[in-house]
């Protein structure tokens, strides 16, 4: 197996996610997902339930978050059956790790998506890992296609559920909040992003570095 | 805020940044992933980022999972808890808050001290000191039964006997731990009588101060229910070496 295919149609709008209309616009509270999150599922009582050895609450978790689960997962390692296996994985993972989950550590929903991401990153790392590129095709990638990704447009049609997140990504070049997009919902690599988007590696690395900056100033 | 000069953390945050959108190696993850356990700060910068930016999921489209998914996620739970959980015991204020017991174990931090810093001083080995030492000891009489330290490099914990402990026939010992904010315990897994066993820590959070260890006696596979269900056998708290 070679280096992830990428996906070369990532230009097109991405449709949304269909979810609950979220009143409130730009929030001020300090946790994102809190605008996002749909209501009436208490996930904080679901983690708590599960830890108790209440199966049917992890079911419910399944039932409510299983399609959004395997979305994320699907579209980092490209793979439907590895997708599936992940979030397989995933729920094992929820049911034996739900009594560690620590409110002040952040929401329980995020606590169930970051598990589940980490698993979808870690698979397409560690894969990459057994099949690493050279140092000379790194550098071939480097040299690729230069021009054309100053006039970069936005890949992602990200502005439609607007947050403070969105609101601070506003406030980046659309190639910087590209990469931070093809990082976060691709999964892509450093080199998979040089690579998208025509640009050498160390510029974008520089980009990602400055990118999280700005958003850390920007999000407080 | 925007006039800080230079944030004290700013290299923190960038490697945690980097680290929930995904762009770190595969050998950088795993560093990152064990210098978690015992940097807070750097757990404390991650779980930022993850509150932040988990919004971004809502840009990928939802998949249907096949139906069959779920079932096999029912087989997988049952393979590790063969019995069919049965409901577990109400156990209301157990003992996590019995406060006899705690009083009981200030008179056993003197026993543990000694084994202690005996363990420490016969250790000549070169091996990195660890930063988290336990003494399990029976809740009865408070003699020690075990000891148990954490690296703060290898993301393990070391077991190590200091007697060998009669079981009945049939059982089991488990090991457990739970820390202040945790909504249960979590098995470590079995432990044989009389032998020092490395157990990985890979999904845990860090360790914390005063957090619980203890060996419960359960049948030979292990709890059927995914919790302690047997007496405690020996237990303890995590103290940091400094």
């Amino acid at each position: 197996m070679g280096e992830k295919p990428l996906d070369m149609s990532a230009d097109r709008l991405y449709a949304l996610t269909p979810r609950p209309v979220c009143v409130g616009g730009v929030d001020n509270q300090p946790m994102a997902d809190t605008v996002s999150q749909p209501p009436l599922f208490d996930y904080e009582a679901a983690l708590r339930a599960c830890a108790r050895g209440e199966r049917s609450a992890l079911q419910q978790l399944y039932e409510q978050e299983s399609p959004r689960l395997l979305g994320v997962v699907q579209r980092i390692v490209r793979d439907v059956a590895l997708a599936e296996d992940i979030v397989h994985d995933a729920f094992i993972r929820i049911w034996n790790k739900a009594g560690t989950y620590d409110q002040a550590r952040g929401s329980a929903r995020g606590w169930i998506f970051s598990l589940t991401r980490h698993l979808a990153l870690n698979a397409v790392r560690n894969n990459a890992r057994h099949v690493q590129m050279e140092p000379d095709e790194v550098g071939d990638m480097e040299h690729a296609a230069i021009d054309g990704w100053q006039e970069q447009t936005d890949a992602f049609d990200w502005r439609v559920n607007p947050g403070r997140i969105e609101a601070c990504l506003e406030q980046l070049e659309p190639v910087r909040r590209n990469c931070v997009f093809h990082a976060y919902v691709d999964g892509y690599s450093h080199q998979e992003i040089a690579h998208r988007l025509g640009a050498p590696l160390g510029t974008v690395k520089a980009w990602i570095r400055r990118s999280l900056t700005a958003l850390r100033e920007c999000i407080g | 805020m925007n006039n800080e000069p230079k944030d004290p953390n700013e290299a923190l945050h960038e490697l945690a940044g980097e680290y929930v959108i995904g762009t770190l190696s595969a050998e950088d993850r795993e560093a990152v992933e064990k210098r978690l356990a015992v940097e807070p700060e750097l757990q404390a910068a991650v779980d930022y980022w993850e509150a932040r930016l988990l919004h971004l999921t809502d840009l990928v489209e939802p998949q249907m999972p096949s139906p069959r998914l779920w079932n096999r996620i029912e087989r997988s739970l049952d393979e590790t808890s063969r019995q069919a959980a049965p409901v577990v015991p109400a156990r209301p204020n157990s003992w996590w808050e019995s406060l006899s017991l705690w009083r009981g174990f200030a008179a056993a931090g003197m026993a543990a001290t000694l084994v202690l810093g005996a363990l420490l001083l016969t250790r000549l080995s070169p091996e990195p000191s660890p930063t988290w030492l336990v003494v399990l000891a029976t809740p009865q009489d408070l003699s020690p039964g075990w000891v148990m330290q954490a690296s703060n490099r290898t993301r393990e914990i070391e077991l190590i006997p200091l007697g060998v402990t009669e079981l009945p026939p049939d059982k089991a010992l488990q090991l457990w731990t739970k820390a202040e904010g945790w909504q249960a315990p979590v098995s470590l897994g079995l432990v044989k009588p009389g032998e020092p066993i490395r157990i990985r820590l890979d999904d845990l959070p860090p360790l914390q101060p005063n957090q619980l260890f203890e060996l419960t006696l359960e049948q030979p596979t292990g709890s059927p229910t995914g919790l302690p269900t047997g007496p405690i056998q020996f237990i303890g708290r995590a103290a940091k070496v400094i």
